[in-house]
């Protein structure tokens, strides 16, 4: 895990990481050490925050630097009109993409298992199990979006009925 | 950054404040006086943490406290001036808004 959050940490502008990276990785390993101590379902949920925290904490230091100033974003939560929400199926979706790459680091680690005993070499096979697994992902997707389409939970008759911003006046 | 600008605060932010107003905290202390606070009811991520600290040290209202014999991964933050004032103004509106819902709804249930 902390080698993935190391990982994610490059989704970070460089300015930021050359300011933080250290201090994160040191209060990263210290609550991961919690966590193990918890049960599995903590230990999951622990893994869960600290992934979701970075990519929204990195996407929302780069919306920082394309608005030109980190001030501009003051510290309460976003505000969002009313009549654009993010469809309830968005949620299913991110799990199941969530639970996907959760199930391909359990495998790749498996994987890697297996052939570090010496049952053979790794290359030969692994371009069709990427392809496998891109594949699968891509049909569970699919199959799952025609479904809610077909039921109209996609939330995209939404975007047709989005006024512009009014502009706000101080 | 003015303080009418950031109103209201979020809740983790709020409770992070409240912890640098004790005492002077690094990352770690402050992520877990912050689960102690609102009984493990709010848990930071470390993203969630440093995006919130690297806000209030743009905005002056928590500086690092520069201490020689801390190392450079367990630096201790700890409140401004400024922002022990806003913390206070937050604190007063949030009082001010309690006792007036408990007005309200004393009013509503007589």
């Amino acid at each position: 895990m902390l080698s993935f959050y190391r990982w994610l940490l490059y989704l970070y502008p460089l300015g930021y990481r050359r300011e933080y990276k250290d201090e994160m990785i040191s209060v990263f390993r210290d609550a991961q050490a919690d966590a193990r101590a918890g049960s599995s379902s903590a230990r999951i949920s622990f893994r869960a925050r600290e992934t979701w925290g970075l990519l929204v904490g990195a996407m929302h230091e780069h919306i920082c630097i394309i608005c030109g100033s980190h001030r501009s974003i003051s510290f309460t939560r976003f505000d969002m009109r009313p009549e654009f929400r993010f469809p309830r199926s968005t949620v299913l979706l991110m799990s199941i993409i969530f639970g996907g790459v959760i199930l391909a680091m359990e495998k790749a680690n498996t994987i890697q298992v297996k052939y570090a005993a010496g049952a053979g070499s790794i290359w030969s096979s692994l371009p069709w199990f990427l392809g496998f697994m891109l594949l699968s992902a891509c049909a569970i997707v699919v199959l799952i979006w025609g479904i809610l389409l077909v039921l109209g939970q996609t939330g995209t008759h939404r975007l047709a009925n989005i006024q512009p911003c009014p502009k706000r006046t101080e | 950054m003015t303080y009418m600008e950031s109103l209201p605060l979020t809740e983790p932010v709020l409770l992070v404040l409240l912890s640098l107003a004790e005492q002077p905290r690094h990352g770690y202390s402050i992520l877990k006086d912050v689960e102690r606070m609102s009984d493990g009811r709010v848990r930071l991520s470390t993203g969630t943490l440093y995006g919130a600290l690297r806000r209030l040290l743009d905005g002056a209202w928590i500086e690092r406290v520069e201490e020689d014999e801390s190392p450079r991964d367990r630096r201790p933050y700890r409140l401004t001036p400024r922002g022990r004032r806003n913390l206070q103004l937050e604190v007063e509106r949030m009082r001010h808004l309690t006792k007036l819902a408990a007005v309200r709804i004393a009013r509503r249930e007589a």
